[in-house]
């Protein structure tokens, strides 16, 4: 359990994020949203300890990321979203650093390697950005973490690589695995993040499964355009307008869109979604 | 869990510290162990081109070579881990699953005794090969190195039997040991604090120190020789001040060492990505 407590974060006079406050439960893939400059990177960042909080505190299982004790990055993986090049072949890197992690699986780094269609004895420092990122989200996966933070994990990945992405987290985490995952590329992800946390400047706008948003909001997929839409898009074959669901009736929730109505109407979508949860 | 040391996640992790040094810094190191053969072969050809006749460098030359060759290794030392101030690989370096301890520890051990080893072992191995293959090249360094040391003994038993100060060989050994550990640990915090121009900001610095410490140096000894009586002393009591100015070198040496170890430890404690 991930438990955030009114955490202030400033760049310079610049404050990023201000009095946020949520839980993060366990067995979860998290869809980080928000848009750019609101401090999603530096969350993940405060998350798994590379930042120290300026104000408030985050416990994870009880315990400071910052302090870095070795039991607690042994339970978490922080993906950047530009990740480093290594001297060495993937095979052999994995060798040496997986050693750290107690549940780490070479067998399976090697596997979701060859599922992304990178050569195991290729050197890293050779590779092309996509491969590398593709060797660090197997090698991520491979540590079999209880955290997970990843930073934009599908950008630089080409159109194969995203579906294998996505197979490989729903296939290759453990149930009881928690992932964060920040992104822009909400389509990439849509079918695998639940719940989803909406970022705001210096605050949660919202912390809601797929559940509670199609509970409070419906989506309409149809050609008729109503009146009272908080958000409407043209699509080719007709559109996707948002409401509030009055009549309780289920509906498909579209990522992109639900970020683009609370977009829109921040006041009004807040209230509905208890983000300190 | 121990969460601050624990010794087989440290062997665990110097093990890998080792390998990624080696992968990193092998080949710097050993450019810098082969400056032997680099001075040889450039010797030898300026001989041939300007005397007509091969001949090897002298003893001092060769000795001058490794004292320049151990001046860069120290100042190499600002980027054996300069990675940590790189937002990516300082990130993937803060993430490894081990104790701040176990890596302050394992860095330590690294810039202090693993990598000038490798120099050393590099440069003598090299020298010695040299001294076999080509008569005209003497005898080994290593050899002159110990040779130096046994004629150092005698001097200071010669000395021992006269002077009322009493030198050991640890009365130098010690502090240029002390002073050498100092240097590393001043290029390594250096290379893990500034982001960039490492060296030329770790040269600046020292540089900067020097001045300062000339101007006080200029400012207060003189004052603390003109209240010292010199012609009031026999030679028990200078000999027990100089030995007291000796053993204060060595405390300020030492307490310089420690701050700067203390230094990467913070750096190490608190830096962020």
């Amino acid at each position: 359990m991930i438990e955030i407590s009114n955490l202030g974060f400033s760049y310079g006079p610049k404050a990023v994020l201000k009095n946020i406050s949520m839980k993060v439960s366990e067995g979860n893939i998290y869809g980080l949203l928000g848009e750019n400059g609101v401090g999603k990177t530096t969350l993940l960042t405060l998350l798994c300890g590379l930042k120290k909080p300026q104000a408030g505190t985050i416990l994870v299982d009880g315990r400071n990321p910052f302090d870095r004790q070795p039991s607690l990055l042994a339970d978490q993986f922080y993906l950047p979203d530009e990740v480093s090049p290594v001297h060495a072949k993937a095979i052999d890197f994995a060798k040496e650093h997986g050693v750290f992690w107690p549940n780490f699986d070479l067998e399976k780094f090697t596997t979701i390697l060859a599922e992304l269609e990178v050569e195991s004895d290729q050197r890293m420092d050779a590779m092309s950005a996509g491969q590398l990122k593709k060797t660090w989200i197997a090698f991520a996966l491979a540590c079999n973490a209880k955290y997970y933070y990843l930073d934009e994990p599908t950008n630089g990945l080409d159109i194969p690589s995203k579906a294998q992405f996505r197979k490989a987290v729903t296939r290759y985490t453990a149930e009881d695995s928690t992932l964060i995952i920040s992104t822009h590329q909400v389509r990439d992800l849509e079918n695998i993040i639940d719940p989803i946390i909406i970022l705001d400047n210096q605050a949660v706008l919202v912390n809601a499964s797929m559940q509670e948003i199609s509970e409070k909001l419906y989506f309409d997929y149809g050609t008729e355009i109503q009146p009272g839409a908080l958000y409407l898009e043209q699509t080719p074959g007709g559109c996707i307008q948002v409401y509030p669901n009055t009549t309780g009736e289920e509906s498909k929730v579209n990522v992109e869109a639900f970020f683009n109505t609370v977009h829109a109407h921040k006041d009004l979508v807040k209230p509905m979604f208890n983000s300190e949860k | 869990m121990n969460e601050i040391f624990d010794f087989k996640r440290f062997w665990t992790y110097f093990k890998y510290d080792l390998k990624q040094a080696w992968r990193n810094h092998s080949k710097a190191a050993i450019m810098i162990g082969g400056a032997s053969a680099i001075f040889y072969v450039i010797w030898v050809l300026a001989s041939l081109v300007f005397t007509q006749h091969w001949s090897s460098p002298i003893i001092y030359a060769r000795m001058g070579v490794f004292f320049v060759a151990f001046a860069i290794l120290e100042l190499y030392m600002v980027r054996t881990y300069g990675h940590l101030t790189d937002k990516k690989a300082g990130s993937n370096w803060l993430m490894v699953p081990a104790s701040k301890a176990e890596k302050f520890v394992s860095m330590l051990l690294m810039v202090c005794i693993v990598i000038p080893l490798l120099f050393f072992v590099v440069y003598m191995v090299i020298d010695g090969f040299l001294s076999l293959v080509d008569p005209t090249y003497g005898q080994a360094l290593f050899t002159g190195f110990t040779g130096a040391y046994s004629k150092m003994l005698e001097v200071l038993a010669e000395l021992g039997a006269e002077s009322p100060i009493v030198f050991t060989p640890s009365s130098f050994i010690f502090p240029t040991i002390v002073s050498v550990f100092c240097n590393f640990l001043y290029f390594l915090l250096c290379g893990i604090c500034f982001k960039k121009n490492k060296l030329v900001s770790a040269i600046a610095i020292l540089f900067g120190l020097s001045l300062v410490l000339s101007l006080l140096t200029g400012i207060f000894v003189p004052r603390i020789f003109t209240n010292i009586d010199f012609n009031n002393m026999d030679d028990m009591q200078v000999a027990r001040w100089l030995t007291g100015c000796m053993n204060a070198g060595v405390i300020l040496s030492c307490l310089l060492t420690v701050g700067l170890g203390w230094g990467v430890w913070r750096r190490i404690k608190t830096i962020q990505h």
